[in-house]
């Protein structure tokens, strides 16, 4: 495609007034997930204020990313309740997919679609889920692709892009729903190390611009500079909150010690 | 349907025999054996031809290849039996025809399955081969085969069972093979064609359908024992058992 | 008896061959349809997460792919089309039903295929892809739709075109019901002039070139729609 829309359209980030300003964005209560015999998530409770950035840490295989996973129901629960936004999000019968297109999610492995250019993957959704026309969705990604920095990529394919243009792409295509809630699923573990700082500094602006996020990551720095609540896991159970200061300088359990301990001398 | 089974069960399965001719489902086998274990020489013999660094061979392979797979094997039948007699000087039986016809054409669909399992090994194999001082034919007897033929055993199950379901063409050139008993069967109770067809293809489902499950087993199988194999070399300390 | 060509395609005789090609090509036609069509269907319906419809689906692939193609079209012609009610059988006995008979059989034995190429197209995605969809909001079939199928038919493109040779070749099956395609006006006009040899090269030219152009076809399309190139 030869003809490109100008991108002169500052789309708002976030979305209209909430009914309920001061309710949790999202409440896990009691909640219990088992892979076979495997106890993946043990009893676990918490909430996510709103406009609350919460990094969740812990070793490998600690539940992080079926923590997350279960927030907009790429996995099933067995036992206890998740709310998002004042709903119960494994409640039957929910159209769920209205509830998909609100909780924005970026994979570690980006999953950006290889069939459809970067414009195309950003206005998938609005196009098919919400219906909105080809022009608006379409000026509405060059918006987006601006705020990642990637104007200039509207009509490149997947397969072109870098590791961390390929997330911020990602990034750009989750909040085209215009989403009250992102969650990150270690975004930039796939990453070689140079491309990482391009994403966290995506996460950083949107953190500053008030978004509620969910973040899985290894990015100390990334969790002490932003992060409102880091919350330790380990074996499927939340083992420590803290403010960032507190946990790093100060962690109360032993287990969250060693954990920091493995992290500095790796 | 049960009755038609009881009336004719004997005929579908072994045609007339003892009394005339083996047929039937027995005469299906038959063909089907033949037909793989003629064409599998060949298939080697062509997939190193088109696997060769030496355009004299692998032009002619090329050109088989593609003019085979162009051409519908009912026409390559009727091929056969106008140029077999030429060739051997006299007139032959339809189940010779057949078998000719199945070799010409299983050895080119059959040498894609060996090629394949061929270009599957690394290259590694055959540099390590010819480094050693073995000569082509050699490393391709000693080293190349010996793998190659392992990988390939579930696509030779599969490709045998495209071959039943070809033989089933020999019934036009009246070789009386399953398909041909079916005819005659419906042609004498006359008042019962879907039960007769039915019959004929859950026969040929159940044959063809067993072999297909043994196929994919073995395909797991020698998918995993791949897999194995590879961990095995990747684990520290491993050693070569 | 010399070599002669002209002893073959003189008069009548070259009109006949034309109209077996077009028989050929027209049978080739509905039943690629047919098999296209249903065979996306079947492929989307395995994807569902229902183990009633996946066990359907296995049924009907599994059914076809272990059936000689000339049973399916003897099941279908002395089996099916002659026992149809009285409503039907204008179509299913009048003039013409061997070329129904033979395309449906045709068309749902390849569909089979079709609907396992896709799969296996399906399954070399990676699961990311269908998570990322719906993670979007997109159900199952805008998933399917937008982002899986699209996909898994490209990857599929090169069996696709296999399975389409085959089948077009398998037309000729359509003869032993009576249907004048290629090969049965090839074995009439053989019978007439007894040139044997001279009709059999010009149909089996006819049936090669056509498979080179589809294979040359296939090329291209699959060129063209290569992910990421564009």
């Amino acid at each position: 495609m030869s003809l490109s829309f100008a991108c002169w359209n500052q789309a708002p980030l976030l979305p209209e007034a909430m009914t309920d300003l001061a309710a949790d964005m999202i409440t896990f209560s009691s909640v219990q997930k088992w892979f076979g015999q495997y106890h993946a998530l043990a009893d676990f409770s918490a909430e996510v204020k709103r406009g609350e950035v919460v990094v969740v840490c812990g070793p490998s295989g600690s539940g992080k990313s079926t923590l997350l996973r279960t927030v907009n129901r790429l996995e099933e629960i067995q036992g206890g309740a998740i709310t998002f936004d004042g709903q119960d999000i494994h409640a039957k019968g929910i159209d769920l997919n209205h509830f998909r297109g609100r909780i924005g999610f970026v994979f570690q492995q980006f999953n950006l679609f290889p069939h459809l250019s970067v414009a195309q993957n950003i206005m998938l959704a609005p196009r098919r889920v919400s219906k909105v026309s080809e022009r608006v969705a379409r000026e509405r990604a060059c918006a987006l692709l601006e705020r990642v920095g990637l104007s200039n990529k509207v009509d490149a394919y997947p397969g072109q892009l870098s590791g961390g243009q390929q997330q911020r792409v990602a990034i750009a295509r989750a909040l085209a729903m215009s989403p009250p809630v992102m969650l990150f699923d270690e975004p930039t573990s796939a990453l070689d190390p140079e491309l990482v700082g391009e994403v966290l500094a995506v996460m950083k602006s949107l953190a500053a611009d008030g978004m509620t996020m969910v973040c899985v990551t290894h990015e100390m720095a990334f969790a002490r500079e932003v992060a409102d609540r880091v919350w330790f896991m380990d074996h499927g159970r939340l083992v420590e909150i803290g403010s960032p200061e507190a946990f790093f300088s100060n962690p109360q359990t032993p287990r969250a010690q060693k954990f920091l301990t493995d992290l500095r001398v790796r | 349907m049960l009755d038609v089974l009881l009336g004719s069960w004997q005929f579908f399965l072994i045609g007339q025999y003892p009394n005339g001719p083996v047929g039937g489902l027995a005469l299906t086998i038959a063909l089907s054996v033949l037909g793989l274990v003629l064409s599998f020489p060949f298939s080697i013999l062509i997939a190193l031809a088109r696997t060769s660094p030496m355009a004299i061979f692998r032009v002619p392979a090329l050109v088989l290849v593609y003019a085979v797979r162009g051409i519908p094997l009912i026409m390559l039948i009727f091929w056969a039996y106008f140029v077999v007699p030429l060739i051997v000087g006299r007139a032959v039986p339809g189940f010779t025809t057949m078998v000719c016809t199945l070799v010409v054409y299983e050895s080119v669909y059959l040498s894609d399955v060996i090629r394949a399992g061929i270009q599957a090994l690394p290259a590694g194999q055959t540099e390590a081969a010819r480094s050693l001082g073995l000569s082509y034919l050699r490393t391709v007897w000693y080293v190349i085969m010996p793998q190659a033929l392992y990988n390939m055993v579930p696509g030779m199950v599969s490709q045998f069972v495209s071959i039943i379901k070809e033989t089933s063409l020999a019934s036009v050139i009246s070789v009386h093979e399953l398909t041909y008993s079916a005819n005659q069967i419906n042609a004498s109770l006359l008042t019962k064609p879907l039960q007769v067809y039915l019959i004929l293809a859950l026969t040929y489902f159940v044959l063809c359908f067993a072999l297909s499950s043994l196929a994919r087993y073995l395909e797991n199988r020698v998918t995993r024992k791949r897999n194995v194999t590879l961990v095995r070399l990747l684990e520290p300390g491993a050693t070569a058992a | 008896m010399s070599f002669d060509l002209s002893a073959v395609v003189a008069g009548a005789y070259s009109s006949r061959l034309l109209d077996g090609l077009q028989i050929t090509l027209w049978l080739t036609g509905v039943s690629w349809l047919l098999a296209y069509a249903l065979g996306t269907v079947l492929a989307v319906a395995y994807m569902a997460n229902n183990r009633i419809v996946r066990g359907m689906v296995f049924v009907y692939v599994e059914f076809h792919r272990n059936v000689p193609l000339l049973v399916l079209i003897l099941l279908w012609y002395f089996g099916v089309f002659t026992l149809a009610p009285g409503w039907l059988a204008s179509w299913t006995n009048g003039p013409g039903s061997e070329f129904r008979a033979s395309a449906f059989a045709i068309g749902l034995c390849m569909a089979a295929y079709v609907a396992e190429d896709i799969r296996s197209g399906v399954r070399s995605l990676p699961v990311g892809q269908n998570e990322a969809a719906r993670a979007l909001g997109l159900s199952y079939l805008q998933s399917a739709t937008w982002v899986i199928l699209p996909q898994a038919v490209r990857i599929a493109i090169p069996l696709l075109v296999n399975r389409a040779i085959i089948f077009f070749k398998g037309s000729a099956l359509a003869m032993t019901v009576g249907v004048a395609e290629l090969t049965y006006v090839t074995r009439e006009i053989e019978n007439a002039t007894f040139r044997t040899f001279e009709a059999y090269l010009i149909a089996t030219g006819i049936y090669v070139a056509i498979s080179l152009l589809i294979m040359a076809v296939g090329a291209m399309i699959e060129h063209r729609f290569a992910i990421g190139s564009r």
